[in-house]
């Protein structure tokens, strides 16, 4: 099925098979693998993008839903070779180890700092609860997000 | 020094903060082909025949491999080759495969080894570890026994000790099995190699010799016809080996076959299942004390379950015999470890390696002793613990590094202000009936790198360019850990040029030697002295080039940092490469490090175990919901002696991530296997540590430069994780006065003292080990213009599904073999809006439940839905999924059903052309079923705008922090007259009953009434009754019902 929809500001328009996943479309159609997949269920956020500015399980959307949609993914966040705050945050303060939940961290975070500019702690904590991370135990990963501003 | 010792921003960064990091999944070849592979599909029994004869003509299926196809050696295993990679006539466990299928598309490969028929003569396999030691039935007849290692350690006459002691006490404790829980699941792919006529592997790789050498023989090829190359790995801590090795070996063996690149990528579930865990262990301890708290003798005894196959149980074992007794100096000890085959998922390496399991034993016990002796925690272990030149159990002197035991123990427990909290929670204590709190702390020695389990010795190639910048390459591997920043960070320090001038070059099997496994917490220690060994014999050929240009002799004259090379002269070291380079000398040099002489007895457990030590403490400060079970952990202190730190920020996020991983394999961790099939398949049934999970972690580095480590370091992976669930249990008897001899402390082991899961009788094994495959088959889209054509579309088509969030649907549909149809009503505006009306609110069926929290009129009105809405699984579930979603899905713990139950919330349904009305209690029929016509969808949910000021109570009961499926729920809602009499009470559950409800019966009885103590106690006998009959029967009333009870009480309480 034929679907209109924005990733990354530019317009597509993709002949979908409506079995895949917006996950799917993304990684195998568009070429955009730095969406990851953990669990398939909407259990650990690795797939997390933001469509209509909200974070959302690419796992969990359909492709025949996203008509008209807007998705931003990990690759939107470096601009003309400059990294975003955000992601300069993540690296100074070690929210990074394996890497794998990184690209649904930021993406959970940015759609966060979009709405909430100073976020409070549990703010923080809502928005990445559904980010799981094995490696850094959450806490550089909350610095991170506090201090944005201050990279 | 200028880099060592800083905080580094890991070198790995950029390329994983904007998605460009390659994974295993993220390879993607020309023509490559998808591997599938086919589990058993019952855990034990023998192989009667395999019919692939439907899946070959499966329309895209190119080749099926079974294990008469396997090329080399069919068996694999790092000591005793007993896993057949491909089932031959038997299958011992869950996440045996007996056949691998090759095809075009992942979903083909997937659906043609389902369509593969396996006839199986099943069997009752072992699944007791007490069961197995008796050897009864054997779970590998070929090996005569299922104990395949057994460890002693004898030191002194544990007789003479135990007669010498004032007191002698026995327990008994027992770990259960841990996931890694690795965010990325294990994905590989294959490439034939013509150069060679051998294979390329890549993919998630944590020990690429290994997997090589595995490979090699699989396929009867030389080490040279098979090379490794590790993609980034998306976390491992240990658990990317065994499993990997056996699914590299089945991917070569397709691109060998087939002479095409292959790819496999495992689904959750499949690596839940295939995947190996931690060991269980049963641990029997005896100990003989004096009363002043000396130790005179220890007895251990350990089974350890190693499953169906043996992979690392020979080492890990081995570590436990050397550490079961803990950092404490006992003159007579006898320690005995096992390991059995069962028919259970197969257990080896994870970060700890058969330490967390003992140090949990041994710190319970330490704690105990302490109390018989009416001594402290912080007593007996000063009393007992490791000084300069204590002697271990297997009677090595701890001499040749500082014993920083009684350090890093001051240094956790003056973090935590240990002392002062224990006294301000015992009177905490005292005045809290429900809540308890309590601190606890736990320690531990740990060997380092691979001491004399085996050869331990690594590489490094280190390549400095005549511009003055260079490559550093190891033997040893990046997990995610760090490791390419450490090196680079040693490399850099040591010829005294800037960290940015430097690179890490992840080199391929073919293009350095065998540096060993990245394991043991060798990778700083080992691989940096190889760096070392490598830069020293550079900076002699730069000094022998640049020597009259520094005017001295020796380089020992010189000193190298900030980009210089001082001697009497100062020369810029680009420039002294550039001389060098031109010169004709060689700037690339291979460093090689074999560490120092260890030494053991297989008869008597006596030697010098490991050359150096790590000594670490972890205090647990907690709470426990004593009526419910539930521990919330509020802060961890966590000192560890790492000898020096490399990279500061690397190093506590180890410790942060360490201490959260050993927080969940003391509390949430519970791996249900029963008769050896795997009933926690994804992460919503094994579930690990949220970011609201631990409050607060204190990481604290303690620094006793090593005599052997690189600029003095040591190692962190290991220590980090090893101790957190020991202290909190020390923490959990410190607050309940109870002591649990087994961990996960789940609800239900703090509540009821046991693990409490859904019984499974065998008979039904055959039939649930069915897989989940990642892969959606067959779907039809269809987006309805309105809720008229959505109707219609629902009646006419096969099959057909309404779809809006999808947050249940797409899981339902995944692995799912027959086609489906999804109606698409996500944007649908006439199912959007929440409006007031006739003194109702009504809240369109696709109302996001985070849009209906974050309305005005619904927090005005119902503000106990917000509460319990705002639970519902994660923020992306709530923004994606709908009320009606929610409703329909009726579920039994659905979140939001208690509060609109309560608030008397009626369904518009809209079908066949008309609409109708029907209150939930009406609509919701049972667990997961519903009035809901065929045509007919959800069109609104109305709310009648409570007439009475209505004060709440709602609670909400989970395992962890967040993300949860509700395991009991509660509203209360209460309007009282002004002489304080009850004018209305509602009371609804969650997660009680096959489907959410008021609680009437209880509700007349209180109604009208002044709240008491007697009214209350009265009330609790109506429910108790009423739950009784309702779920008495269920394997978990013997939680819900006590604890839902608990809830009722303490919320009436509030309404006093």
């Amino acid at each position: 099925m034929i679907i209109n929809f924005i990733v990354n500001e530019k317009k597509y328009s993709l002949d979908a098979d409506p079995s895949k996943r917006l996950l799917d479309v993304l990684r195998e159609d568009l070429g955009l693998t730095g969406t990851k997949e953990g669990c398939g269920v909407g259990e650990c956020g690795a797939c997390t993008v933001i469509m209509d500015g909200e974070a959302v399980h690419s796992c969990l959307v359909m492709a025949g839903q996203l008509e008209g949609r807007k998705i931003e993914t990990v690759e939107n966040l470096e601009q003309n070779t400059t990294l975003s705050k955000l992601q300069e945050s993540f690296l100074k303060h070690g929210a990074v180890q394996c890497g794998f939940c990184t690209p649904g961290m930021l993406m959970s975070a940015k759609a966060l700092l979009d709405k909430v500019p100073s976020p409070s702690l549990a703010q923080i904590e809502e928005a990445l609860e559904g980010n799981a991370c094995r490696c850094t135990g959450y806490k550089p990963i909350v610095e991170a997000i506090q201090n944005v501003d201050k990279v | 020094m200028n880099i060592v010792g800083k905080k580094v921003v890991r070198l790995d960064g950029y390329e994983k903060v904007t998605g460009k990091a390659i994974y295993g999944d993220d390879i993607q070849l020309k023509d490559m082909l998808y591997m599938a592979q086919k589990y058993t599909d019952t855990p034990c029994g023998k192989i009667k025949s395999i019919d692939t004869s439907k899946a070959e003509k499966l329309d895209g299926v190119i080749r099926i491999a079974l294990h008469k196809d396997v090329i080399g050696k069919d068996q694999i295993g790092p000591i005793r080759q007993d896993q057949y990679v491909i089932c031959k006539d038997r299958v011992y466990y869950s996440g045996d495969v007996v056949a691998i299928v090759s095809a075009i598309s992942k979903k083909i490969a997937n659906l043609a080894a389902d369509l593969i028929d396996v006839e199986y003569e099943v069997e009752q396999g072992v699944y007791d570890i007490t069961e197995s030691v008796k050897d009864e039935k054997l779970v590998r007849p070929e090996y005569k026994t299922n104990v395949l290692v057994h460890y002693p350690l004898r030191k002194g006459d544990i007789q003479k000790g135990f007669a010498a002691s004032n007191q002698v006490i026995e327990r008994e404790y027992k770990t259960g099995f841990h996931e890694h829980g690795y965010i990325e699941t294990e994905s590989l792919v294959a490439v034939p190699d013509p150069t060679c006529k051998g294979v390329k592997v890549y993919g998630s790789i944590q020990n690429p010799h290994t997997t090589r050498r595995e490979v090699a023989k699989f396929l009867g090829l030389g080490l040279n016809q098979v090379d490794i190359r590790c993609s980034n790995l998306g976390g491992s801590f240990g658990g990317k080996d065994d499993t990997v090795n056996s699914v590299a070996c089945r991917v070569a063996l397709l691109a060998v076959l087939t002479g095409k690149p292959h790819k496999i990528s495992l689904s959750r579930e499949e690596s839940m299942k295939e995947s190996y865990k931690r060991h269980p262990y049963n641990m029997k301890y005896k100990v003989g004390f004096n009363d002043d708290g000396k130790i005179n003798s220890m007895e251990v005894d350990i089974l350890a379950d190693s499953g169906a196959y043996s992979a690392q149980s020979f080492f890990v074992t081995w570590r436990s015999v050397v550490q079961a007794t803990g950092p404490y100096e006992i003159d007579n000890v006898s320690t005995d470890i096992r390991a059995v085959y069962t028919n259970n998922t197969y257990t080896a390496a994870y970060r700890g390696f058969g330490s967390p399991q003992v140090i949990f034993a041994q710190e319970s016990l330490m704690d105990e002793i302490g109390q018989l002796c009416g001594l402290s925690p912080l007593e007996i272990r000063a009393k007992n613990g490791y000084k300069q030149g204590s002697i271990t159990a297997s009677g090595q002197i701890l001499e040749k590094h500082i014993v920083s035991l009684e350090e890093v123990i001051t240094k956790a427990t003056e973090d935590m202000q240990y002392s002062k909290k224990v006294k301000e929670y015992q009177d905490f204590n005292k005045s809290s009936q429900r809540y308890k709190k309590g601190v606890g702390l736990a320690c531990s020695f740990r060997g380092c790198a691979l001491g004399a389990e085996g050869t331990d010795a690594t590489s490094a190639i280190v390549s400095v360019q005549q511009d003055g910048t260079g490559y550093v390459s190891t033997g040893l591997n990046e997990n995610g850990q760090g490791l390419r920043t450490t090196f680079v960070q040693v490399a850099a320090e040591s010829l005294g040029v800037n960290y940015e001038s430097m690179h890490f070059l992840e080199p391929s099997t073919a293009a350095i030697n065998d540096g060993g496994p990245t394991v043991a917490s060798r990778g700083t220690i080992m691989g940096g002295n190889a760096v070392l060994n490598a830069t020293a014999q550079i900076k002699e050929r730069i000094f022998e080039a640049n020597k009259e240009d520094l005017g001295v002799d020796c380089i020992k004259e010189t000193t190298w940092g900030n980009g210089f090379i001082c001697g009497k002269n100062k020369v810029k070291f680009a420039d002294a490469c550039t001389k060098a380079y031109f010169a004709g000398y060689n700037l690339s040099a291979y460093g090689w490090y074999k560490a120092p002489e260890v030494s053991w007895d297989e008869e008597t457990g006596q030697g010098n175990a490991y050359f150096t030590y790590v000594y670490g403490c972890q205090v647990a400060d907690l709470t426990v919901d004593t009526h419910t079970g539930k521990i919330v952990v509020n802060k961890i202190s966590a000192a560890h002696d790492v000898g020096k730190a490399i990279n500061r920020l690397g190093l506590e996020g180890q410790i942060y991530g360490g201490v959260t991983q050993g927080m969940g394999y003391g509390v949430l961790e519970h791996y249900n296997i029963q008769n050896g099939v795997v009933k926690s398949k994804n992460l919503d049934e094994y579930i690990i540590p949220t970011i609201k999970d631990i409050k607060e972690i204190s990481p604290i580095i303690v620094e006793n430069p090593d005599a052997v480590g690189p600029y003095g370091a040591k190692g962190i992976g290991e220590p980090a994780l090893e101790i957190g669930a020991a202290c909190i249990a020390n923490a959990f008897c410190n607050a309940t006065g109870k002591r649990s001899y087994e961990i996960p402390l789940t609800l239900e082991k703090v509540f009821l003292d046991k693990q409490l899961v859904k019984p499974e009788r065998a008979s039904e094994a055959h039939k649930s080990n069915k897989d989940v495959k990642d892969i959606i088959s067959k779907v039809n889209m269809f987006n309805p213009k309105n809720i008229q054509e959505a109707s219609k579309m629902l009646l006419e088509k096969d099959n057909a599904v309404l779809i809006a969030g999808g947050t249940d649907v797409v899981i339902e549909l995944r692995g799912k073999q027959t086609p489906t149809t999804l109606i698409n009503i996500d944007q649908l505006p006439e199912l959007k809006g929440v409006a007031e009306k006739n003194g109702e609110i009504i809240i369109g069926a696709n109302q996001k439940i985070n849009e209906i929290k974050e309305n005005p009129l619904v927090q005005k009105h119902f503000p106990a839905l917000v509460e319990a809405i705002s639970t519902i699984g994660a923020k992306q579930t709530r923004v994606r999924g709908s009320i009606a979603g929610n409703i329909a899905n009726a579920s039994p713990s659905a979140d939001s059903l208690p509060p609109l139950v309560a608030y008397g919330a009626k369904v518009l349904l809209f079908g066949n052309g008309k609409e109708r009305e029907l209150t939930l209690d009406e609509f919701i029929t049972g667990g997961y079923k519903t009035q809901i016509a065929k045509g007919e969808l959800i069109k609104s949910v109305i709310l009648p705008i409570p007439s009475k000021n209505y004060e709440y109570s709602y609670f909400q009961l989970g395992r962890r922090g967040a993300v949860n499926i509700s395991r009991l729920s509660l509203l209360t809602m209460c309007a009282k007259n002004s002489d304080g009499s009850i004018e209305d009470i509602i009371i609804s559950c969650g997660a009680l009953f096959v489907k959410s409800c008021r609680l009437t019966e209880v509700e007349k009885i209180l109604q009208g009434k002044k709240l008491d103590k007697e009214l209350i106690a009265k009330a609790e006998d109506c429910l108790e009754k009423l739950i009784e009959k309702q779920i008495g029967g269920r394997w978990s009333s013997e939680y819900k019902k006590p604890v839902f009870i608990n809830l009722f009480k303490d919320s009436l309480e509030k309404f006093i």
